[in-house]
């Protein structure tokens, strides 16, 4: 512990605090993973309710780490990294908030919902596949700090915001049984909190700090 | 890649992000130190060519240890800095015009006096009841534990002279005997550099209380000055290293928390800097106090390295006592209050309660600075003289 005063690490305290943020990210992915695979096919089990809880319990512990981290750096290098500071102080709950619906997808596999041979089969799977390349894409565009891929990911996410809204409105319609109605509602609107949430934690590379959280709102609220 | 609309927001080591290289600014910080130390010799030399009549009549006053004590806390106030003050009271003991005795309580005074940064570090949180609160405790328990050490430490060196007799063997070791001087390795080095300063001066002026005076002025001036920037340029070498330690420390601290503190006043020459640095992390509640306590003890002993190497440019043996004088009398303090269990937490728990005093009402906090670092010292000093 007092050694590591002496010892170089070779990247600075914000990289560190970087690559957990893509931690968060990654673990995001493997809860959404589990959940997804459980939801179309699994089933609970588990070993899978064990996997998403523990996994779900290291990304809360990292957001923690973060907060502390970044209160550490903030003291130490008072003004020199603020926006940084403030800008991950505000992402770290966007990538906390991705494992958070992910697991809610879990738990409506609890409650019963299954969507295998489902009449829609394949726009749920398209979806499902759809959120998890873009969970996957921002990792890779945050870690790589580029601000190109982030803007034309972030354009990509928008239009699932609408398809999704589309989505949940069409399960008020839904011939089917009403459970699975529910499921669907609720299915598409994690979805589309998760897509919220991965473009909130990618705004942090292209936008201005006031305009953080921006995706948390409705199209039509966020001017 | 370039973020938008965040300016200096790409990530790197903080040494690009504050533009000079890491081995630019080490040379920098070297060279400081080498000014800082040719600035105690400047000011030694200043202070023998007053004379002694003139010098004697100045200090006169000091002799009294509680006055002595007072103008150690008055003068580390107004510069905010126990560094300077010690590294000054270091050249004045090395001149001979300030004897070790007489220096202790000015020593322990600039101990009492360096605690106002992280005060007044702590009175910018007033707004946040709950910050406030802990923010208040983290930066008074360290008054309370220097007030403490001095109220036992100074009546017992008055009486026995404990810490200056040991400073002493201990000098009479390093130094290899009694004599005034020591063979310092760096004394050449830094009196090249002083004689140049000090030609400069008397090929400018003939009057030798006028180049005594510009001797002391420019002395004083290259210690505060290089400190200052000493401090700031270490604390951008070593932010990774702090925020490293500070982190691993956070849930546990003990020994540990000791030691580093040490470490990173040492680094930085500023226990101000570490002391103060710890405030918002307690306030934001991420370090609890009694895990930042002992690291503001580590500061406390940290911190007496400048006053070693400013005794390491004199050269003399009085230097280096009063020097390790200042570094007996805070691992004293320590072994005095920490391994005990009773007392252990002891000024944490004075801090807990002037902090539950001070939310009643918030004028209070600000009352408390002035009283105990400003109105008590200064009339002490006035009327102890």
């Amino acid at each position: 512990m007092v050694l590591d005063f002496f010892r170089s690490s070779g990247h600075s305290a914000v990289e560190a605090v970087e690559g957990k943020l893509a931690g968060m990210l990654r673990d995001g992915r493997e809860v959404y993973d589990a959940a997804t695979e459980a939801l179309f096919g699994g089933g609970k089990s588990k070993e899978t309710r064990r996997e998403v809880r523990s996994t779900d319990r290291g990304i809360n512990e990292a957001q923690r780490d973060i907060r502390r981290e970044l209160m550490v750096h903030a003291s130490v290098n008072e003004t020199v990294d603020l926006p940084l500071v403030l800008s991950y102080m505000s992402v770290v709950k966007d990538a906390e908030r991705i494992g958070d619906y992910a697991k809610n997808i879990y738990d409506l596999v609890r409650y019963g919902a299954d969507f295998t041979d489902q009449p829609d089969q394949e726009e749920l799977v398209r979806y499902r596949d759809a959120v998890g390349r873009l969970i996957e894409d921002a990792c890779m565009a945050f870690e790589a700090r580029d601000a190109e891929r982030a803007r034309e990911l972030i354009s990509r996410a928008d239009e699932f915001l609408d398809d999704h809204d589309a989505h949940i409105k069409a399960a008020f319609s839904f011939d089917g049984e009403p459970a699975d109605a529910v499921a669907r509602a609720l299915y598409y609107r994690f979805l589309k909190r998760i897509t919220a949430h991965v473009m909130n934690l990618l705004t942090s590379l292209v936008m201005p700090i006031d305009r953080l959280d921006y995706y948390d709102e409705d199209k039509e609220d966020r001017g | 890649m370039v973020r938008e609309g965040q300016g200096d927001m790409q990530t790197g080591g903080a040494e690009t992000r504050r533009g000079m290289p890491t081995p630019v600014r080490t040379v920098v910080v070297l060279a400081l130190l080498y000014l800082f130390l040719a600035g105690v010799r400047l000011l030694e030399g200043g202070i023998k060519g007053f004379g002694s009549d003139f010098t004697d009549a100045l200090f006169e006053g000091v002799s009294n240890p509680l006055a002595g004590l007072f103008v150690g806390v008055l003068a580390t106030v107004l510069v905010q800095s126990s560094s300077v003050t010690t590294a000054t009271i270091v050249g004045l003991v090395a001149s001979g015009v300030v004897s070790v005795d007489a220096a202790v309580p000015m020593i322990m005074g600039a101990n009492i006096g360096t605690t106002v940064t992280n005060t007044l570090v702590s009175l910018g949180h007033m707004r946040q009841t709950a910050e406030f609160r802990l923010a208040f405790t983290a930066a008074t328990m360290h008054d309370f534990f220097n007030v403490i050490a001095v109220a036992v430490l100074l009546p017992l060196e008055v009486l026995t002279g404990v810490l200056s007799n040991t400073a002493r063997a201990i000098t009479e070791i390093l130094a290899g005997g009694s004599g005034i001087e020591f063979q310092s390795p760096i004394k050449g080095a830094v009196s090249w550099l002083a004689g140049i300063f000090e030609s400069l001066i008397e090929a400018l002026f003939s009057n030798e209380d006028v180049i005594a005076t510009l001797f002391l002025v420019v002395g004083i001036a290259l210690i505060f000055l290089t400190l200052t920037f000493i401090t700031k340029n270490m604390r951008v070498l070593v932010a990774a290293r702090i925020e490293r330690s500070l982190n691993a420390v956070l849930a546990k601290s003990g020994v540990v928390g000791m030691i580093v503190g040490m470490l990173v006043t040492i680094a930085v020459q500023s226990s101000s800097i570490t002391t103060s640095i710890l405030i918002p992390i307690v306030a934001s509640g991420v370090l609890v106090v009694r895990n930042a306590y002992p690291i503001t003890l580590g500061a406390n002993v940290g911190t007496t390295v400048t006053a070693l190497l400013a005794a390491l440019a004199s050269g003399t043996t009085d230097g280096l006592t009063i020097a390790l004088v200042h570094t007996l009398f805070n691992v004293a303090g320590i072994l005095l209050l920490y391994p005990w269990k009773v007392t252990r937490f002891l000024p944490v728990r004075l801090a807990e309660g002037l902090a539950t005093i001070a939310m009643s009402r918030r004028t209070l906090a600000l009352g408390y600075v002035a009283v105990v670092f400003v109105a008590v010292p200064l009339l002490g000093t006035l009327l102890l003289r």
